[in-house]
């Protein structure tokens, strides 16, 4: 198995530990939007792949992560 | 031993032997070794009896269900037990003890208790779990992680199950658009040949378990279906080994197998662990969905107090900025004020220069123009000087000329005894002009006279 693949697990640590973050109200404002944007694409990425076979799910991903 | 007796009267010796004998009906236990159904819709079966851990048979005999009774029976064991009467199972059944000629000693089966093999399952169920419990693997399979999206199923059931095509229609019709990758792995359902299949289809599954996520056993549901072939130790055992999470559909609304209890989860039927599955999918989206609006959330009141922090800076700020204000105001004023006295002070010394200019240009003017006025003055008066010294010349030559002038007067002249001829007003001065009987005037210095020409000049007298 190829490591580039996409993880839905770890996409969901990421945007678990995103949302930590900003509720920990330590984030800054400038970073928020940096923040959010990453979440924001994590969450489309996720939602792509309960919708998408493997063999597109990894075509997707290929050139993304 | 003189008489003969013939193997017909000898059966039927035994046949009335034995119907004297045993007359009655009787409940017996046997397990069923072989069971069939002919063209007519009899049953036979062939009843043994084993010592609990040994396979030795240790008695055997021929049963019939008559096909009028066996309709009744059937049902009734397959309602009740959840089984169908079928080979390994042990039963209670009534028997009436029949012998013919030909066919020998046969049970015929009038009825039969399926509480007895209810109980007789599930002690042999007890049995299995409590060597499992032994063994401490019973929740080895539950304590797998399961996978957050059960994408990649790896499927054991027989094509042409039921349950296998529910299961895929359910799968692919889901109402949110999850895809999934279903792989079949054939194995019978039901039948001596369930363990070994069964067993092979997940020792196929596991050699290449880092391509599913987790392994459904399915089946068709219903009441008609063959519990106890799951009832198995060394499917329960490999289930509680499994590498991935294992689900059983394999159908039974009242009881669950020893596979169903050592499976991550038992469901009932094919069709709920299709709906379990899109049911996992769709509350890790739900997950992603939460976390999307939390994130939202938070964003929007992190904002949020940002501003309230910057609009209470600003509260606090516009007080002190007005003070500031007015102080630099009044700081600025005083400078205008500071500023316009010494505008004014410098403006009343620009004035006064200019005030002192202008006076020495008037006085220079002033001066320039007296002594332009004396130098007039002064040209005016040698003018006048000088004038009056020209006139003065001038009347003296004129007083001489007038002397002169006096002295040539005709009347002078006249009167110094000189006369002045005229004619018609013109003075003659030559004598030759004049023609006889011209009328002349001689004026003398007391008066004019007139006179006629007598002679003219030339003329002899």
């Amino acid at each position: 198995m190829a490591k580039k693949e996409f993880s839905f697990n770890q996409a969901v640590n990421e945007i678990e530990k995103i949302l930590s973050n900003i509720e920990s109200g330590e984030l800054d404002v400038d970073k928020l939007s940096v923040e959010v944007k990453r979440a924001a694409e994590l969450i489309r990425q996720c939602q792509k792949k309960l919708r998408s076979t493997e063999d597109e799910i990894n075509s997707i991903f290929r050139d993304l992560v | 031993m003189n008489e003969k007796m013939s193997l017909t009267e000898l059966q039927m010796v035994i046949r009335d032997s034995l119907y004297l004998a045993l007359p009655d009906l009787y409940w017996i236990v046997a397990e069923i070794s072989e069971i069939k159904e002919n063209f007519a819709g009899h049953c036979y079966l062939e009843l043994v009896e084993k010592l609990p851990g040994d396979q030795n048979i240790r008695a055997r005999a021929r049963g019939i269900i008559w096909s009028n009774r066996y309709r009744f029976l059937k049902s009734l064991f397959e309602n009740m037990a959840g089984e169908s009467l079928r080979a390994g199972i042990r039963v209670l059944i009534r028997v009436k003890i029949e012998y013919h000629e030909i066919y020998g000693l046969s049970l015929v089966i009038n009825d039969i208790d399926p509480a007895y093999t209810i109980g007789e399952m599930a002690v042999r169920r007890q049995q299995i779990l409590k060597r499992l419990g032994e063994e401490g693997v019973i929740e080895m399979n539950k304590e797998l992680e399961f996978p957050i999206i059960p994408q990649r199923i790896a499927v054991v059931s027989s094509k042409n199950a039921a349950g296998y095509s529910d299961f895929m229609k359910h799968l692919t019709e889901n109402a949110f658009g999850y895809v999934f990758r279903t792989s079949l792995f054939e194995a019978p359902m039901q039948g001596a040949d369930t363990e070994a299949g069964v067993i092979n289809a997940l020792e196929m599954i596991a050699s290449q378990a880092e391509h599913f996520d987790l392994v459904a056993i399915i089946r068709g549901g219903g009441s008609q279906t063959d519990l106890s072939w799951f009832d198995n130790y060394n499917i329960a055992y490999f289930v509680t080994q499994f590498p991935l999470p294992v689900i059983t559909g394999i159908g039974h609304e009242k009881d669950m197998s020893v596979t169903d209890m050592v499976a991550f989860r038992a469901l009932k039927t094919p069709t709920a662990v299709a709906d379990f599955v899109v049911e996992c999918m769709n509350s890790a989206e739900n997950h992603l969905l939460e976390m999307s609006e939390e994130i939202i959330r938070l964003s929007r009141s992190t904002i949020d107090s940002a501003k309230l922090r910057i609009d209470s800076c600003r509260v606090k700020l516009i007080p002190v900025a007005r003070m500031m204000l007015s102080e630099l105001k009044g700081q600025l004023s005083g400078t205008i004020i500071e500023l316009i006295n010494i505008g004014k002070e410098y403006i009343v010394r620009a004035g006064l220069l200019p005030a002192s200019q202008r006076s020495r240009l008037a006085a220079a003017c002033k001066a320039s123009v007296t002594t332009r006025n004396s130098v007039l003055l002064r040209h005016s008066q040698s003018l006048s000087k000088s004038l009056s010294a020209f006139m003065n010349l001038k009347f003296s030559k004129l007083e001489s000329l007038e002397k002169s002038i006096r002295f040539l007067d005709p009347v002078n002249v006249l009167k110094r005894g000189y006369t002045i001829t005229s004619m018609n007003g013109k003075i003659i001065t030559i004598a030759g002009s004049l023609r006889k009987g011209d009328t002349i005037e001689t004026m003398f210095s007391d008066g004019t006279i007139g006179s006629k020409v007598l002679k003219e000049s030339g003329e002899t007298q």
